[in-house]
């Protein structure tokens, strides 16, 4: 049985990791921390059910278009939007990003109603067994194997690319990105894209294991915070090391303690990592 | 302050006067020969809406009575009249008006207002003047904790709400023995929760798992895996919509079989057979009452005429809230004419001691004034929703097969 519970945690911990990639993104890179994520994550889940509702399209598909969509949706926030403010202090970015959540939030409820939908395909609850020692269900592994494949892909985008080189530039020291002739203003906007994007990604995929509704996004948010610190800010692994440390920590806490422990349990670890490696797991040393 | 302002506040002044006078003693026809009932309850404010749902039924039970020729006393049929007052949702401003409407509208019955805290203030009132109140809109047992021989409700105590679904449980063969409880951690669920796990006590099974776990909680997959090593006959769940979704969803995934599920919110919703689809099937639910069911009624013929009555008088589907206050009604009547008499002690006795037919369903109450367990099991089979226990259109399916088993 405590096999199980440790895969059930490795399983939900990709999930986890793969919400909390484009958060760390956005946050390492313009050092905004997007209060709206969750809400980023909200709208690609809509984006899948509506394309499976209206059109039939395979979840797995509309992956395509969830991301896509979500790109230039985060590209255009930022442009026109998150740009105006880009240089005052932390605290107008944040209650800016808080605003941009009441407004999709309340904009998503006003359309869709608070109904809570579920996108239903015949394989969402598929499993294979494990030898019969566990019991793997096919969607959560192929989601984690997909926030693998995602935050590679993003790992390689940022250390092999021109552009990539210019985000990290820009994270690092701003005037001499610029001194170097990167475009700042467009660098912050793809940065921005490329993480509201990751939360697209990571909506398809909740959306085939939980039941959706507008209101969703806030817990989210909470979880993808909690991952991007345990990880440590600044690295690509930080989220996946951070999301496995939260899911399996979760998962045992609450098998021992009870299910209704488990933000408790995700609020101690916060607490725990802050004392002991305040930088999170992977930050560097002070 | 100048002249003219002084005058305008004045003006202002007197005319809120007069207009708080003019509201406060309505121009009520003294007819005599009427039956007369008072009810405050909630026009405006926070259960404003709640509140219509009772003011709605309660009009069309008193059409409905009057049509029938109104309540026979002595060998006199009388029609009925209800005063209403709005109480804004404030159980002070309730109190005050149901003791005005005792005391000035010399009112001889009381219909409740809607939710628990505001029928507790307005029950003591009841009480003192020694007046007996039906009331629809409240459930929590501290409204009949108290030993008020004038308060009467029917709406069932959310600790039975399991009750009839246990019941269903010992009549089917191989009995069950073991059960579970997960109940989500809000008011009327812990209750859902404790209420269950009494009642299967008392009934002989045996509670191997009682969690609690959060209303906001998306994953289940630990419980779950508990679950698959213990391995109960039966599976009880204090739930929400989304929560029941998840539940059943991750049960799927991970292989985790039920012989017998049952949710409290969901099963009965649309919404809840859509976004689960065939993996629905088998699932139980839990109701005080529900559209599709139908009782013979004392007002109408059954369920289903009012319900056809009721739309096409106010345009919407009626629900529990509707039903519970026609039985409010209903419960009067009856007793009234049991009773011979309007004499409030005597009318208070009579209803204490019903045992009535309405389209809510059978009606009787428990000595301290709550309604006696009225909630239905149901099932969901082949895409719909059926009352399976006690007496249902349907046969209760067990036990449901493996998820392996199922086409």
């Amino acid at each position: 049985m405590l096999l199980q519970v440790i895969i059930n945690g490795i399983l939900k911990g990709g999930l986890y990791a793969l919400m909390a990639l484009g958060m760390s993104l956005i946050w390492g890179v313009m050092d905004i921390i997007n209060i709206a994520h969750g809400s980023f994550i909200m709208l690609g889940a809509f984006c899948t059910f509506w394309l499976f509702e209206y059109f039939k399209l395979d979840p797995i598909l509309s992956l395509v278009f969830s991301i896509s969509s979500m790109f230039f949706l985060g590209y255009f926030i930022q442009k026109y939007i998150i740009n105006l403010v880009i240089r005052a202090v932390i605290f107008i970015t944040l209650i800016l990003a808080f605003g941009i959540e009441i407004f999709i939030n309340n904009f998503a409820l006003v359309l869709w109603t608070a109904d809570v939908r579920k996108v239903q395909v015949p394989y969402g609850a598929a499993n294979f067994s494990l030898g019969g020692l566990a019991t793997i269900p096919f969607m959560r592994l192929f989601a984690f194997i997909l926030a693998i494949i995602i935050t590679t892909i993003f790992f390689i985008i940022l250390n092999k690319t021109k552009l990539g080189r210019s985000i990290r530039a820009t994270a690092q020291d701003l005037d001499a990105a610029r001194l170097a002739g990167v475009d700042v203003a467009k660098t912050y906007s793809l940065t921005f894209g490329f993480g509201v994007a990751a939360a697209g990604a990571a909506g398809t995929l909740w959306s085939l294991l939980f039941p959706i509704n507008p209101m969703m996004g806030g817990v989210l948010t909470l979880k993808s915070f909690v991952v991007v610190i345990i990880g440590g800010l600044g690295t690509m692994l930080g989220p996946i090391i951070g999301g496995l440390t939260l899911g399996v920590v979760e998962a045992l806490g609450t098998n021992w303690f009870g299910q209704s422990f488990e933000n408790l349990i995700s609020f101690s670890i916060l607490v725990l990592v802050l004392i002991i490696r305040p930088r999170g797991i992977l930050g560097g040393s002070e | 302050m100048t002249n003219r302002v002084k005058c305008y506040l004045r003006v202002y002044l007197f005319l809120m006067v007069t207009l708080s006078l003019i509201l406060s003693f309505p121009i009520v026809s003294y007819a005599k020969d009427v039956i007369k009932f008072g009810c405050a309850i909630a026009f405006t404010g926070k259960y404003s809406r709640e509140g219509k749902l009772y003011v709605d039924s309660y009009k069309l039970a008193m059409e409905q009575i009057n049509k029938m020729g109104g309540i026979k006393v002595g060998g006199k049929s009388y029609p009925i009249e209800i005063k209403f007052y709005d109480d804004k949702s404030s159980d002070s401003e309730s109190a005050k008006l149901v003791e005005k409407l005792i005391t000035q509208d010399k009112v001889d019955l009381l219909l409740g207002p809607y939710t628990s805290w505001i029928t507790i203030a307005n029950s003591l009132v009841a009480q003192r003047y020694k007046i007996p109140m039906i009331e629809g809109g409240g459930a929590s047992s501290k409204i009949f904790s108290r030993g008020n021989k004038y308060i009467f409700g029917t709406l069932p105590a959310a600790g039975q709400y399991f009750k009839s679904t246990i019941e269903m449980l010992t009549t089917f063969k191989p009995k069950p023995k073991t059960i579970a409880i997960l109940y989500a951690d809000d008011k009327f669920n812990i209750m859902v929760g404790k209420g269950a796990k009494k009642t299967a006590e008392k009934l002989g099974f045996k509670v191997v798992y009682f969690e609690k776990y959060s209303s906001e909680n998306t994953d289940f997959t630990t419980m779950l895996t508990k679950l698959k090593s213990i391995k109960p006959d039966a599976v009880l769940v204090g739930s929400h919509l989304g929560t029941g979704i998840n539940l059943l969803h991750q049960a799927k995934e991970l292989d985790v079989n039920f012989p017998f599920i049952s949710l409290t919110v969901g099963p009965s919703e649309a919404n809840f057979r859509k976004s689960l689809g065939k993996d629905a099937e088998y699932v139980f639910g839990v109701a005080s009452w529900s559209l599709q069911m139908n009782f013979k009624g004392y007002l109408f013929k059954d369920t289903k005429e009012f319900i056809k009555m009721f739309k096409e008088k106010y345009g919407y589907d009626p629900d529990y809230h509707n039903a519970s206050g026609i039985a409010v009604l209903a419960v009067f009547k009856d007793a009234i004419q049991r009773a011979n008499t309007l004499n409030p002690e005597k009318v208070r006795d009579a209803i204490a001691k019903t045992s009535l037919d309405t389209i809510y369903g059978h009606v009787e109450f428990n000595p301290n004034g709550q309604i006696k367990g009225t909630s239905v099991a149901l099932q969901i089979q082949g895409g719909e929703i059926y009352q399976v226990y006690p007496k249902g259109s349907r046969k209760p399916i067990y036990p449901a097969p493996p998820w392996k088993k199922r086409k």
